[in-house]
């Protein structure tokens, strides 16, 4: 929208030299050099795992950076903290919402400080602290009566407490603001005030950091739009430069797709058929799945990926549409009668949602199959290790014994022994909720390896992930969802990086979303994980 | 293909370790051998200090103590076990002996009936524990304080605070004969513990409940059903408390409403010094059994010892302390990962 302003020679707010972070082998970010000049909105896009977490990370304190030199204004930044990072004028408002949901409104955006106006040394001046903060909200453009000062937060929706947080972050006076996706739980109007207010602290000299992942609403907003892959800075454009179709380029680097050759089944029985279905945040999805088929689910984050997967498996209830397993009708009402059905979940999160971490690999691997392998509900300890040591080495886990804490194995190697315990239920579904994240690469190959013998055993494998090559490396068809609703389903052959990003984030409308943000929330924490590329 | 035959070098066991750090290392590993290792020294110390400690007259007192608080622990780390907590055992026991005797000598209620009565209501009790933590959400510390509270208070509404005499013969049958040397009520703690450790450790309910509080959400994405699980750890442990509460009254041959005071504290105390990790999902029958032994040894120690009875109570506090901190130690020591 507004011309670029953005020449060199001028001021600087912030300069980046030689910045660079490590997750174990894996480099996240590497920047040789970045300055940040004042007055500017500056646009960061880049794919999943690209380094944007990481750059806001460095730049607010929150990733202590491994070497580099970092000002703000000619000022050194301490690295690795957010108290050094504050002083020196830098707020971030992140999708994580850390209010305190049990103080009021006016308390959380004065957290951390007294009042200016109060004269009261120790007591708390309440008058003060209410009117402060309602100037606060009026300063960005939210009036008394839309959001009440005494209200607690937690009783709030989701757009209001992001709202809130804007307005924290706007009344510390920032000279470098950065915006991490600020727009993705508000509404237009909101959205649209957010902006508003962006384009207001470049008016004053300061300068904008804005994350996003809708390409329209960067472009629009900024004077300078930088793109991320693989931890480096590839792109550095002047707005009238970042069409669409450019942006999406460097972001995927222009590499072509790659997929393997492999019999794609289509005489074969349909498994699971999804029938308009819904759930919050998500639908309506329709699609079929057929045996020995592998279905990959794409999106952005907070698109409904891990909701389709959980829903499936009745860990989330549908609220409409109809789902048939091999033709009769499903309705699970939590994650057992998915089980009964025949359906194998593995969750995203290993260490939260799969293993428990002190116990033997033993029992984490015969936890799904417990019941089956006893006899009139007795449990023989050599049967359950016989199983245990069949699973685990059925899908190569290598260990000492398997009486072994699980917790004490490489992260490939639990995520071996977790495929292990869903395949000794014998499902005729697996549902798949990134299946290698936090796993190197060799990991990676071997866990490939698995879902091709899956399917080739007759299963059916609906797989979401956010790597893009992943997807396109061992799936026969990709379905990709916006703002939780199916937007198309595309065949391995046409299947593109650019294609997928294009249905994924392109220039849908923009739909409300469901209140609920714990997915992306969730998703948020296990981007970072992603950027790891190794378990923590 | 044996596990063996898929070592990689990194993973390998550790090689040339003597046999005794092995075996000191898988000592500390296991939280029950510290355990019953503590329970001998603790006896032989003791007992090498105080003639009388050793002597059977003495063991059986000790046995009789087991079948209260003991038997408590064991319901106590059933509930600890799925991540919970039951602070109304000690009052609910305390209960179960009052309505145990008032359905007998009040309501005219033959012995057995009025057992098989109170141990239904306990068992009622047990399920609305269950039904609230599970599907109100209500934490269970708060559950099972108000029910902590009510069956204190029953306990003093329904006898007006004086004890209630003159109840069937069989109750003292139970409590105060012998099988052998051996004094009833302690083998009702063995048989407790006997059918505890196979339920948890042979039958696949037992393993799911250490799922679920191992790692609750884990138990329920594997389709474990983590509501009936927790809820039958509650439904056991008020049984179990009703239980105690019967054999009590039996071998005081009287109903008093200031019995079960407190020892709800001294079962938790057992179990988390046989192990049981106050997180839920860790702790084995063996060892929870020691911890109870443990415990009463060290009670009844100190009187033998003639340690002044303020002190006493001192002495406790500084071996649970002990019992935590070589916990947390030992949790440090081989990383043990929590949520």
């Amino acid at each position: 929208m507004t011309a670029p302003e953005g020449t060199p020679g001028r001021a600087v707010t912030a300069r980046l030299r030689g910045v660079h972070k490590s997750y174990g082998p894996v480099r996240v970010l590497d920047l040789p050099e970045l300055d940040l000049y004042a007055g500017q909105v500056v646009g960061v896009v880049g794919e999943n795992g690209a380094g944007k977490s990481t750059l806001m990370g460095t730049l607010s304190g929150a990733v202590r950076r491994d070497g580099g030199e970092i000002q703000i204004d000619d000022k050194h930044l301490v690295p690795g903290s957010t108290e050094a990072a504050a002083a020196l004028g830098v707020a971030m408002v992140s999708q994580e919402f850390p209010l305190v949901g049990q103080l009021s409104v006016a308390e959380n955006l004065l957290l951390g400080r007294r009042p200016r106006s109060s004269r009261r040394r120790f007591l708390v001046d309440r008058a003060a602290l209410r009117r402060e903060a309602a100037e606060m909200l009026a300063e960005i453009g939210l009036a008394p009566s839309a959001i009440p000062v005494g209200r607690q937060v937690r009783t709030l929706p989701v757009p209001t407490r992001q709202m809130i947080e804007i307005a924290k972050a706007w009344g510390r006076r920032p000279r470098l603001l950065i915006l991490d996706e600020p727009t993705s739980s508000l509404g237009p109007v909101e959205g649209a005030e957010v902006l508003r207010l962006a384009r207001e602290l470049a008016a004053r000299g300061g300068t904008v950091l804005f994350i996003g992942h809708r390409l329209d609403e960067v472009r629009e907003v900024s004077d300078r739009v930088l793109v991320l892959r693989n931890g480096r800075l590839v792109a550095d454009l002047e707005p009238e430069q970042a069409t669409e179709e450019r942006l999406i380029r460097e972001m995927v680097g222009g590499e072509v797709a790659h997929s393997r050759p492999k019999e794609e089944p289509t005489d074969t029985e349909v498994l699971l058929s999804l029938r308009g279905l819904t759930a919050d945040g998500l639908g309506p999805v329709d699609l079929d799945l057929r045996a020995g088929e592998i279905v990959g689910v794409a999106g952005l984050m907070g698109s409904g990926r891990s909701r389709l997967i959980h829903t499936v498996a009745g860990a989330q209830p549908a609220t409409g549409g109809t789902m048939t397993i091999a033709g009769s009708p499903y309705t699970p009402h939590n994650p057992g009668d998915g089980a009964a059905a025949g359906i194998a979940m593995i969750p995203e999160d290993r260490k939260e949602q799969s293993l428990v971490l002190f116990a033997p690999i033993r029992a984490n691997v015969t936890l799904s199959i417990l019941r089956r392998i006893s006899t009139r509900g007795l449990l023989g300890p050599r049967r359950e290790r016989a199983e245990a040591e069949r699973i685990t080495s059925s899908v190569n886990v290598r260990m000492r014994s398997v009486e072994q804490p699980i917790g004490a194995l490489s992260g490939g190697n639990q995520q071996r022994a977790i495929f292990g315990r869903a395949f000794a239920t014998e499902p005729r579904l697996l549902l798949l909720d990134e299946p290698t994240r936090g796993v190197d690469v060799g990991a990676k190959a071997e866990i490939y390896e698995l879902i091709d013998r899956a399917a080739e055993r007759g299963m059916a494998v609906l797989v979401a992930s956010s790597e893009l090559e992943e997807l396109l490396w061992i799936c026969h068809r990709i379905a990709v969802l916006n703002h939780g609703r199916l937007a198309t389903v595309i065949d391995r052959a046409q299947a593109t990086k650019e294609r997928i990003m294009t249905a994924a984030a392109g220039t849908a409308p923009l739909v409300p979303m469901a209140e609920d943000t714990s997915e992306s929330v969730a998703e948020v924490v296990s981007e970072d994980v992603s950027e790891d590329g190794v378990a923590p | 293909m044996t596990a063996q035959s898929t070592l990689t070098p990194e993973e390998a066991p550790p090689r040339g370790q003597p046999a005794a750090a092995r075996l000191l290392r898988k000592l500390a590993e296991s939280p029950s051998a510290g355990v019953v290792i503590a329970c001998v020294l603790v006896f032989t110390i003791i007992g090498a200090n105080a003639p009388t400690y050793t002597s059977a007259g003495n063991l059986q007192v000790m046995g009789r103590d087991l079948a209260q608080v003991g038997i408590l622990a064991v319901g106590e780390s059933l509930v600890i076990l799925t991540g919970g907590i039951d602070l109304s055992v000690g009052a609910l026991a305390g209960l179960a002996g009052i309505l145990t005797a008032w359905f007998n000598v009040n309501q005219g209620m033959p012995a057995p009936l009025a057992i098989v009565l109170t141990l239904a209501i306990c068992a009622a009790v047990g399920l609305w524990h269950g039904f609230m933590v599970t599907r109100l959400n209500v934490p269970p510390f708060m559950t099972t304080l108000v029910t902590y509270t009510i069956a204190q208070g029953m306990s003093l509404a329904i006898t007006t605070g004086t004890p209630i005499n003159g109840i069937d013969p069989l109750f003292s049958n139970l409590s105060q004969y012998y099988i052998g040397r051996v004094p009833v009520p302690a083998l009702f703690f063995l048989g407790v513990v006997v059918i505890a450790w196979f339920a948890l450790e042979r039958t696949y309910v037992g393993r799911q409940i250490y799922a679920v509080g191992g790692n609750k959400e884990a138990a329920r994405l594997a389709g474990i059903p983590v509501v009936r699980r927790v809820t039958t750890s509650y439904v056991a442990s008020a049984v179990l408390a009703g239980v105690v509460g019967v054999l009590v009254i039996g071998r005081m041959n009287v109903a008093d409403p200031s019995v079960g005071i407190g020892w709800e504290l001294s079962a938790i105390a057992a179990a988390v010094v046989g192990g049981v990790s106050l997180f839920g999902g860790e702790g084995r029958m063996v060892g929870i059994a020691a911890g109870a032994i443990l415990l009463e040894f060290i009670a009844n120690g100190l009187l033998a010892l003639k340690v002044n009875a303020y002190d006493q109570t001192i002495v406790q506090g500084v071996v649970l302390l002990a019992a935590v901190l070589l916990d947390s130690l030992r949790a440090r020591f081989f990383g043990r990962t929590r949520r």
